[in-house]
């Protein structure tokens, strides 16, 4: 008998599976949700911890600091409202306003942030982004552990003046104050929870346009209600953000078919296909991709080589062989990062003569560096990650190579797990690496730091003193015009002597229901900002 | 029976443990830090980092310090997520991957049994070309592809149950289908072998012979014994599901721990890779016990006493 029990009440089983999910809920909208997604999960809400993008977005739109970052990460008012810069640019004060609130009531004032920067800089935090604060005074050294924390270059004057100090003139200072990493924290908050604090959504205050509700710490679904204590809610059009964690792309422009999403980010397959229909929208990141060549090694230090490979590399079919939107790049700095009187500064440092494919020229540059090393043959290995889109990135970086040197040349390819490949490059154990960087901040010198001669990230070892003075340069120039010819000279120089090689900038392409209206999304740091988002009628 | 059973436990828990410390000496292995900013770290800053979290020490005494707090069940926080203690990611993720494995394990066995004795009883017909037919579909399509369709199709095409998501019942059915598929196939295969076997031996004949109807015998002769070499197969298998499959947990996003698994080894998240491995372990060994007990239970001639053979 009980094997035909077992029959029946697998057959209701079935049954009232299909009936109770006849019946599944349907959403109801007021015309003032926004349905989101995320290609992650939140992996904490805590400022001073925060080391990805998700976080971030999240931060950017439930915080504020004391400015808002806008349209072409133009600073917005936040809670500063005057700012005066000394006359020698190294102190700052900001005078905050006194109508902003925390969702638990207390008053943001300028001690929250004095709290929240102290907090951050302390190791004992373990902050993995700390060290933008750096410039600040005594940042450096509170962070190595050799001063305290009430050390550090902020000071609160009474509740609502916030005086900063550096060591040095940060030229992009007020850009960083758009960044949730330097956004107040309340101490009364942190202490009450903990360890738990920014671990899920109740274990946390909220001074921005939303409060986050629903997310537990590791759940893939959470939303953001508007904030009713914050200043400046009557801005605040959007009454409710959904989101959802969302890893399939396929099942994230099913959604977005169904009309259960507002916005889906698609895969590279995806993109080949819906290129070019209505609601396809690419959002540019700014990161860009480029080759490090080790130049400890003599024939790497041979500019010749860096542009002759520069030269035979077409770089339009490289991308449609890597698919997705991203695009050829022509410089380190990506389009979108940051205009100069209003103009991109990425079409102001473009080098299309020593980026743009050219066989005959390359062969003959190669050939000239072959000659100036003595030898007759390159033997090298590009080193890079082991996903499909780097495997097929080198792969085709490795033909075009071929195909334009022919038998003097041979590529090797080493793809290796993303966290190896930062090891190998850190230690200098590579010939030509693929690597990426993407900026905090909307300033090209988030880029050019990098290649200066004692960097300690400049894993190929680039060094060009002209190009070190420009950049030290830049950080002391008298005025903004100084210090874009500055940063334009210098990427110039590093540009025509292929110190990199920049292969593409990445972009994303998403689809985006047409009816949403003034999202603001930036390509550095946090990228949305939902304040002045809408849905139209 | 109980000497058996204390001594079955003692090298559970040396197996555990044995785990635990080759997991360990292997995950130290990987390059990299646990950091998920590291590329945007120099050197210094991330041995200021690794003095912080202790992983400067010698790895032995990581090791020590690790195996230390596991025995007074202190897992350790989580890398990626921020101040998250390992113990409440596991357990908070666990709960979905299990429910699915379950369900999925239920809806293959039951439909699997049944397709299977089917096509024994119905041996050499259409019905079982047609059955063997649906197990090597079964078992040759991938399940994400199964689950790729399933979700257009009946999802977005019909609008018969939820695209994505989790909480609801409606959400857990494509996906158990998806992941039961499988198992299914697996059953129905084996079921038919062992059954076919079965129905062919002198001792059906006798049943027959006795005036026993057709459901009698099969029932309680030939399904009977034809289940036994199943549960080999099952233990195994459903700590296999209920661990989490990453691909059909990200197609319907559902908060499983399968994919946090593999994140937590692209991650370098130790505290988090020791912690699953556990769990896994735990669930595989406990299983693994559990078939042999249920083994002894069906079978009469499987003896658990004493020191022979089974161990």
């Amino acid at each position: 008998m009980k094997f035909k029990k077992l029959l029946a009440v697998g057959a209701t089983l079935a049954v009232s599976a299909f009936t109770l999910a006849a019946c599944g809920s349907k959403s109801s909208d007021s015309g003032k949700t926004l349905h989101w997604e995320d290609n992650a999960e939140i992996s904490t809400l805590d400022p001073s911890k925060v080391t990805d993008v998700v976080g971030f977005n999240q931060l950017n739109n439930v915080t504020e600091g004391l400015y808002r970052l806008g349209k072409d990460s133009k600073i917005t008012p936040g809670l500063a409202t005057k700012t005066t810069v000394s006359k020698d640019g190294l102190t700052y004060t900001f005078t905050l306003r006194k109508d902003a609130k925390w969702s638990n009531g207390d008053k943001v004032t300028a001690k929250d942030f004095v709290y929240s920067w102290q907090r951050t800089v302390n190791p004992k935090t373990g902050s993995q982004y700390a060290y933008l604060f750096s410039g600040i005074k005594n940042a450096d050294a509170i962070m190595e552990g050799k001063k305290s924390v009430s050390e550090l270059g902020v000071k609160a004057d009474g509740d609502y003046k916030l005086v900063v100090t550096l060591d040095k003139k940060i030229p992009y200072f007020k850009l960083l104050m758009g960044f949730p990493l330097f956004f107040p924290q309340n101490q009364k908050v942190v202490e009450k929870y903990g360890s738990k604090y920014g671990t899920a959504s109740k274990y946390f205050v909220y001074d921005g346009p939303f409060k986050q509700e629903g997310w537990t710490g590791s759940n893939l679904s959470w939303k953001l209600v508007k904030n009713d204590d914050y200043w400046d809610k009557k801005a605040v059009k959007l009454d409710k953000i959904t989101y959802q964690v969302v890893k399939d792309s396929n099942t994230g422009y099913n959604l977005f078919q169904s009309g259960k999403l507002d916005g889906a980010l698609l895969s590279a397959e995806q993109t080949k296909q819906l290129k070019g229909q209505k609601n396809y929208t690419v959002f540019h990141e700014s990161t860009t991709f480029y080759l490090q060549y080790n130049q400890t090694k003599e024939e790497f230090k041979n500019a010749n080589i860096r542009k002759a490979i520069s030269l035979a590399i077409n770089r339009k079919d490289y991308l449609k062989v890597l698919g997705g939107e991203n695009t050829a790049a022509t410089s380190v700095t990506p389009v979108g990062l940051t205009k100069v009187n209003g103009k991109d500064f990425q079409s102001i440092v473009s080098d299309k003569t020593d980026m743009t494919y050219n066989k005959a020229k390359a062969k003959e540059l190669f050939n000239k560096g072959l000659q100036e090393l003595g030898k007759d043959k390159l033997e090298f290995a590009i080193l890079t990650d082991d996903t499909d889109a780097a495997k097929k990135s080198v792969e085709a970086l490795q033909s075009q190579l071929k195909e334009a040197f022919g038998d003097k040349v041979t590529v090797n390819t080493q793809t290796v797990p993303f966290k190896t490949r930062l090891s190998r490059s850190t230690s200098g154990d590579f010939d030509v690496v693929l690597s990426a960087w993407g900026a905090d901040f909307a300033d090209p010198i988030s880029f050019l730091d990098l290649f200066t001669s004692n960097n300690e990230q400049n894993d190929g070892k680039w060094s060009n003193a002209e190009y070190d003075k420009l950049i030290a340069a830049s950080k002391n120039a008298s005025s903004a015009s100084d210090r874009w010819s500055d940063l334009e000279k210098a990427e110039k120089i590093l540009l025509q002597d292929q110190g990199v090689t920049p292969l593409y900038y990445r972009n994303q392409a998403w689809m985006v229901n047409d009816k949403v209206k003034g999202i603001i999304y930036n390509t550095a740091g946090a990228n949305l900002n939902f304040k002045d988002t809408y849905i139209a009628k | 029976m109980r000497k058996y059973l204390l001594k079955r436990v003692l090298y559970m828990l040396l197996t555990l443990f044995l785990v635990a410390t080759i997991t360990f000496f292997l995950m130290k292995l990987m390059p990299g830090t646990p950091y998920t900013n590291q590329a945007k770290m120099t050197a210094s800053q991330i041995e200021i980092m690794n003095k912080q979290y202790g992983l400067d020490k010698p790895i032995w005494e990581q090791y020590l310090i690790y195996i230390f707090g596991m025995f007074h069940g202190d897992f350790g926080t989580s890398f990626q997520y921020s101040n998250q203690p390992v113990a409440y990611l596991i357990s908070s993720r666990l709960g979905a991957s299990m429910q699915l494995g379950l369900q999925a394990m239920i809806f293959g066995v039951f439909f699997g049994v049944i397709l299977g004795a089917a096509a024994a009883i119905k041996h050499n017909t259409w019905a079982d070309t047609g059955a063997t037919v649906i197990a090597i579909i079964g078992k040759s399509v991938p399940n994400f592809v199964l689950a790729i369709l399933l979700q257009y199709y009946i999802a977005l095409k019909l609008g018969w149950f939820p695209i994505a998501g989790w909480g609801q019942f409606s959400n857990t059915i494509l996906p158990t289908i998806a992941l039961g598929v499988g198992p299914l196939a697996e059953t129905a295969r084996f079921i038919r072998t062992s059954m076919v076997e079965v129905l062919n031996s002198d001792y059906i004949e006798l049943a027959k012979a006795k005036g026993l109807s057709k459901f009698e015998v099969v029932y309680h002769h030939a399904l009977r014994n034809s289940l036994i070499p199943l549960v080999t197969l099952l233990g195994p298998y459903t700590v296999a599901l209920m661990t989490g499959s990453m691909v059909i947990e990200n197609v319907f996003n559902i908060p499983g721990i399968g994919e946090q698994f593999v994140k937590s080894i692209m991650t370098n998240d130790y505290p988090t890779i020791m912690g699953v491995t556990m769990v896994f372990s735990i669930g595989l060994v406990v299983v693994i016990l559990i078939t042999d007990i249920i083994y002894g239970l069906i079978d009469p001639r499987i003896r658990l006493e004493g020191n022979g053979g089974n161990k």
